[in-house]
């Protein structure tokens, strides 16, 4: 049978209810959105499944120009939400038709997939280059970037609510890219980025490398090649070459360092110029 | 634990283990047009609709279902009349050995019912999650284009 | 057989829907995993951590303590009898070295123990308790390693027979050869060689293994296993428990897939013994993990193969040497090897120098075993691959090359005599062939003419085109047999008894198409009841792409001969009083039998007839076929891809087979074979890979991390069927099984080369792997 270590199934229909459960069993909690991670891993220490399913978390809400989206979402949801896809040129949806299959978007919910930290995830991957926030609640809301989420058990005893995509800046456009071995897998490398122009110059660069076999990180050294620079062809060919001599890319099962690093150039090279092209005034 | 939930339209309660999956429960209570092809969300075998989508049941633990809507293949054909997916697959020689069939025409289902008029890529993103290794899916993809049109025809007719 | 000469069919040539089709859609139990009885026990295996190592010590007193276990098999208390797990023709043409558990273990997967209990849970807790002491041994894992003088021996037990030479690790070795090939090759004006190397694949039926064992009534052993090959699976359980062949009882229901995979006793004789020992029903079903580590894989091989040709592309001398990588068994490693030249150098029998060697060799690595094609899809991709190297060398059309050296109607080549499957074969000429229609078709619809040697630019990616021919065999002659059992019910519907294993091909479906065809009837009149031991006559199984052929025969020949039995009844109710008819006058269509003057009588009447009224008989017949030729389908087979230089990746832009397999029976079920044969071929080509570990476990042993095709991958394939008419197969029939998984290496790799100019000789052609190749001829 699926997980013969569990001992119970609860399904708070509050926060607060959720929190309870947390502070009475402590660490034979285990939190669950969809619970794919859960069955596939079945870690020992999880006697009681906590399903968050029935908390209102499940919301695609714009805010101020930038969009909430609640920890319990599918990620189907997320992926048909008409308003989202006029966000950054459609980057999200974008990104999540590349992700899993429907079965599992049907199952995977937005706070589970940014906890389960997979390193291969598309998603945190685009987040982390958006800027994301996301809400923690220990019975007090805190909200903290994305990237100060890892790793997740540093926030053990804390739900994640929310996820925040904040309102686009002028001259800002995104792109998202990712490469596996058929259509239907995880990343054997992806990568995103969020490029800001100013007077015809970028004034901000987040560039982000994930299924390193890593988890999504930022490439500062290149991200530095391109501040300050007019995003021509031959800077972004720079910056491609920065981060593939930079990045952080190792073997694993499913591709090897030295594979990696080519598949890097490439990545930065295609998310740099799709984002040029959204860019008011188009591909240059 | 006790769980209480609708399949096929039919309202059940079952005794649950807390660890079981959807897909224990279900083959255990006698629904064996669940497939189980691997067990991890790969293959797609295991395809039933949970409160009207698609989903890996093998990854579903049991108690997730629990007040929903569970609906596998054998609550698929009404009163004994094929569902047009099913007519589909079979007119188009899409069923081989069968045994993907079932998750495949689920998932289908909710492509359809969600997007009655489907792109063809559409199509194969909606079943990309369903492997098949006898059809190569060059009918599959056909036979769902085809129930498509007849549902479409059905809704307007 | 001229076009006007050949018959119009009724039923034959129709689309019919599989006479399981509805079953099948709605998901009625009728896999071997949906029949729960009462008090099954859960069986599970212990598989050996070590790719080589002695089992010297093995304590199962703990796990058998705990409460819930029914019993715990090791080799302690199994029978030591030795067998080949392969399901073949007895004498099984494979090595007898294997045992149910031995003292010994050959591959990280191997079985050391079982464990039968109430639950999985339990079952699973016990393994644990299993203490077993191994004494590692040095292990081989490349064939060049097995091959080494002083490598270690993995069959060094005294007790095995048939291996080639064990001290070697050579479980088979083949060598043929017509004409001189030193002379051929000194004559020839241009020569060419090359090296290809295929992978370690897996089948991966969606279905895994599953066997459900039980005593019935009387005290019999049923198996009920989801087996390409139920007869073999009766012989061979019976002989390794040691058990009368009459008490066993062996059935086939619905198979999820097979592929090859299952033409092999893997499971039965353990859930069969712990039935035996414990008087309970018994189910073994197998994990996605273990169908990688611990069934049957594809046998990976290095082929060489050295072309000599006059200037205008005429061969002359063919060699072609194969290294077989069998793993830790030798099941089916002759066969596939003999395959490897046998179902690929017939095609071009204007050579007359010709040169079969090669040898199958031990691995302590997964056994490989029957995978589609048989060897002759791995020896496609070396012979498809020198024939383009030729003909670029040449500078002549590939297509035209091909037609230069392909057979042809009435010819023969003296591979079918010499070259069987692992013995001698069988002289045969060819009586149907549309290989040059085929090429014909081919080339227009993938648009060859427009599309070779332009390279297509669009940004970083390039476009070519590419072929190969391909041919294969429809059962294997004078060894395969089938029989098929007909009889009649007095509504007029017969019921049809055939050994014949459906393993989602649709052979139930196409053989009542026969049946029907030739009794006059729909197919719903046509009760199709297969493999089952007990009820339906011999048939050796599905595999060598014999069912169409040679069940199709036996079965053509039972209607024909029941078809007698009721026209002499019709004849005698037709007859004017007192008078005679001539029986060779009467017809059966529409369900009646029908005289020339127009008087009819119906089938259900000719039944009643024979049944309660008057020289009362069953009306049935049982028939046999054994063939005397296996009489080739041919492919040609093209595909239009795309290469990304920038990383590598090739997409099959359109994929196109034109096939003659003589009469399609069911055309769309045909299709569909040829179909999913190419997903599964372009999955070999370019993403399927089993990865090992240094110390010879498998890395991947998951869908998750083993690629093959989804619905967002399959390109667009076109496929036709070109017919022709074989005189000697039923209603004009050959196979068509098999052939399409032999198409897609070859011809992607010719496309590749066509495109980028390289020429990969190493599958799958990873992205990874095509980059290195661009960027080694073009540094920097």
């Amino acid at each position: 049978m699926g997980l013969p270590g569990v001992k119970e199934f609860v399904r708070p229909e509050t926060l607060d209810q959720a929190l309870e459960l947390l502070r009475q069993h402590g660490e034979r909690a285990w939190l669950i959105g969809g619970g794919i991670d859960l069955v596939l891993f079945v870690p020992e220490d999880a006697q009681v499944v906590v399903d968050l399913g029935r908390l209102p978390l499940c919301y695609v809400q714009e805010k101020a120009g930038g969009f909430v989206i609640g920890a319990t979402t599918p990620l189907r949801e997320v992926l048909e939400d008409r308003s989202l896809e006029g966000y950054m040129a459609g980057v999200v949806p974008q990104m999540l038709h590349q992700v899993a299959s429907p079965l599992l978007r049907n199952l995977a919910t937005m706070g589970g997939t940014l906890v389960s930290a997979n390193p291969w995830s598309d998603v945190i991957t685009l987040f982390l280059a958006l800027g994301a926030q996301v809400v923690l609640s220990d019975g007090k809301a805190q909200m903290i970037p994305l990237e100060k989420l890892y790793p997740a058990r540093a926030h053990r005893g804390t739900i994640l609510t929310e996820v925040h995509l904040p309102a686009p800046a002028a001259g800002s456009a995104a792109g998202f890219w990712k490469f596996g071995r058929t259509a239907f897998d995880v990343a054997l490398l992806n990568a995103a980025c969020l490029v800001r122009m100013a007077g015809g110059r970028c004034v901000e660069a987040r560039l982000v490398l994930g299924g390193r076999p890593g988890l999504g990180t930022r490439v500062p050294l290149a991200e530095k090649a391109l501040v300050g620079s007019d995003l021509g062809d031959a800077t972004i060919d720079r910056a491609a070459e920065v981060a593939r001599e930079s990045a952080d890319v190792r073997d694993d099962r499913r591709a090897s360092g030295d594979w990696r690093r080519e598949l890097v150039r490439v990545g930065v090279k295609k998310v740099l110029h799709e984002a040029r092209g959204r860019l008011p005034g188009g591909e240059r | 634990m006790r769980i209480t939930l609708a399949v096929n339209g039919t309202r059940c309660t079952f005794d649950a283990h807390p660890g079981e999956t959807l897909l224990e429960l279900l083959r255990r209570e006698g629904y064996v047009g669940v497939k189980k092809g691997c067990g991890a969300g790969d293959c797609g075998a295991c395809t039933v609709l949970l409160d009207g989508r698609a989903v890996n049941s093998c990854l579903v633990l049991a108690g997730k279902a629990d007040g929903s809507d569970v609906l596998t293949i054998e609550g698929l054909s009404q009163g004994g009349a094929l569902h047009p997916l099913q007519e589909a697959f079979l007119d188009e020689g899409a069923v081989q050995c069968g045994y993907c069939t079932p998750g495949m025409i689920l998932a289908a289902l909710d492509l359809l019912t969600h997007h009655p008029d489907p792109s063809e890529e559409e199509v194969r993103e909606g079943i990309s999650g369903n492997l098949c290794r006898c059809t190569g899916y060059t009918k599959e993809l056909r036979a769902i284009q085809v129930a498509a049109a007849k549902m479409r025809e059905a809704r307007h007719g | 057989m001229a076009e006007e000469k050949r018959p119009v069919f009724v039923v034959v040539g129709k689309n019919e829907r599989k006479v399981d089709g509805v079953a099948l859609v709605t998901g009625r139990p009728k896999f071997a995993g949906d029949l729960d009885l009462p008090g099954t026990l859960c069986v599970k295996i212990l598989h050996s951590p070590h790719a080589h190592a002695r089992i010297t010590d093995i304590d199962t007193a703990e796990a058998e303590a705990l409460p819930g276990v029914a019993c715990v098999l090791t080799h302690k208390n199994t029978p030591a009898t030795r067998y080949t797990t392969a399901g073949q023709g007895y004498p099984e043409p494979s090595p007898y070295d294997a045992r149910m558990f031995d003292t010994k273990v050959r591959f990280v997967g191997d079985r050391v123990a079982a464990v039968a209990a109430e639950s999985e849970e339990i079952a699973l807790q016990a393994m644990k308790r299993i203490r077993v002491r191994y004494e590692e041994l040095p292990r081989v894992l490349s064939v060049d390693a097995a091959l080494e003088p002083g490598a270690p021996v993995i069959h060094d037990e005294k007790d095995s027979s048939g291996i080639y030479d064990a001290a070697k690790n050579t479980a088979a070795d083949v060598d043929i050869d017509v004409g001189d090939m030193a002379q051929g090759f000194a004559e020839s004006d241009v020569i060419v060689e090359t090296v290809c190397e295929t992978q370690y694949a897996q089948h991966t039926p969606i279905e895994p293994h599953v066997v459900q064992t039980s005593l019935d009534e009387d005290g019999r052993l049923v198996i009920r296993s989801s087996t390409q090959v139920p007869f073999h699976a009766r012989r061979i359980v019976a002989r390794v428990l040691g058990v009368p062949l009459h008490q066993i009882r062996v059935i086939k229901p619905r198979i999820g897939g097979g592929f090859g995979v299952k033409q092999e006793v893997l499971l039965e004789d353990l859930a069969a013994l712990v039935t035996l020992r414990t008087g309970r029903p018994a189910r073994i079903v197998f994990s996605r993990q273990e169908e990688f580590i611990a069934s049957r894989t594809r046998h990976p091989m290095r082929i060489r193969v050295k072309l000599g040709a006059r200037t205008d592309g005429l061969l002359h001398a063919v060699e072609m040497e194969v290294l077989s990588n069998t793993g830790a068994y030798g099941a089916h490693g002759l066969t596939v090897l003999s395959n490897v030249g046998s179902k690929t150098l017939p095609i071009y029998n204007k050579a007359k120098n010709v040169r079969f060697f090669g040898k199958a060799v031990y691995t302590n690595l997964p056994v490989a075993g029957a995978y589609r094609g048989y060897g002759a899809t791995q020896g496609c991709f070396a012979l498809e691959t020198a024939m383009d190297e030729l003909a670029c060398g040449l500078d002549i059309d590939p297509v035209a090359l091909r037609r230069r050296n392909a057979i042809r109607v009435n010819e023969s080549s003296p591979i079918f005599q010499k070259l069987g499957e692992g013995r001698e074969g069988v002289e045969q000429t060819v009586k149907s062939c549309g290989l040059e229609r085929c090429m014909e078709v081919g080339a227009q619809r993938i648009g060859w003419e427009s599309k070779r040697g332009k390279r297509s630019r669009d940004g970083s990616r390039v476009r070519g085109v590419g072929m190969s021919i391909h041919m294969q065999g429809s059962g294997i002659p004078q060894i395969d047999m089938a029989a098929a059992t007909l009889k009649m019910n007095e509504d007029g519907s017969f019921n049809l008894l055939i050994g014949a294993t459906d393993l989602g091909t649709g052979s139930d479906t196409i053989l009542a198409q026969i049946a029907a065809e030739v009794l006059g009837v729909p197919v719903s009149k046509m009760i199709v009841t297969s493999s089952d031991t007990d009820v339906t006559p011999f048939d050796t199984g599905a595999y060598a792409s014999s069912t169409t052929y040679v069940s199709g025969k036996a079965v053509e020949r039972a209607a024909l001969a029941v078809r007698g039995q009721i026209v002499h009844v019709a004849a005698a109710m037709l007859a004017a009083d007192g008078g005679t008819l001539d029986e060779d006058r009467l017809v059966l269509k529409n369900e009646r039998v029908v005289a020339p003057n127009g008087r009819a009588v119906t089938l259900a009447e000719v039944c009643q007839r024979a049944m309660y009224q008057t020289g009362q008989f069953q009306i049935g017949a049982t028939a046999s076929f054994v063939p005397d030729e296996s009489p080739p389908p041919f492919m040609a087979s093209f595909a239009e891809v795309e290469v990304d230089t920038e990383t590598g990746l090739v997409q099959v832009v359109k994929y196109v087979a034109a096939v003659d397999c003589g009469v399609a029976i069911n055309p769309k079920m045909a299709e569909g074979q040829v179909e999913g044969a190419i997903a599964n071929g372009i999955g070999f080509a370019l993403t399927e890979e089993m990865l090992f570990s240094s110390k010879g476990r498998v890395r991947n042993p998951t869908l998750f991390d083993y690629k093959i095709l989804g619905a967002r991958d399959v390109p667009p394939i076109e496929v036709i069927l070109v017919p022709s008419y074989e005189p000697t197969g039923p209603v004009g029939a050959k196979s068509i099984a098999e052939i399409g998984i032999n198409g897609p290496i070859p011809t992607i790799a010719n496309a590749i080369y066509d495109a980028v100019g390289i020429r990969l000789t190493k599958t799958p052609f990873t992205p990874e792997r095509v980059q290195a190749a661009l960027r080694a001829r073009h540094p920097g």
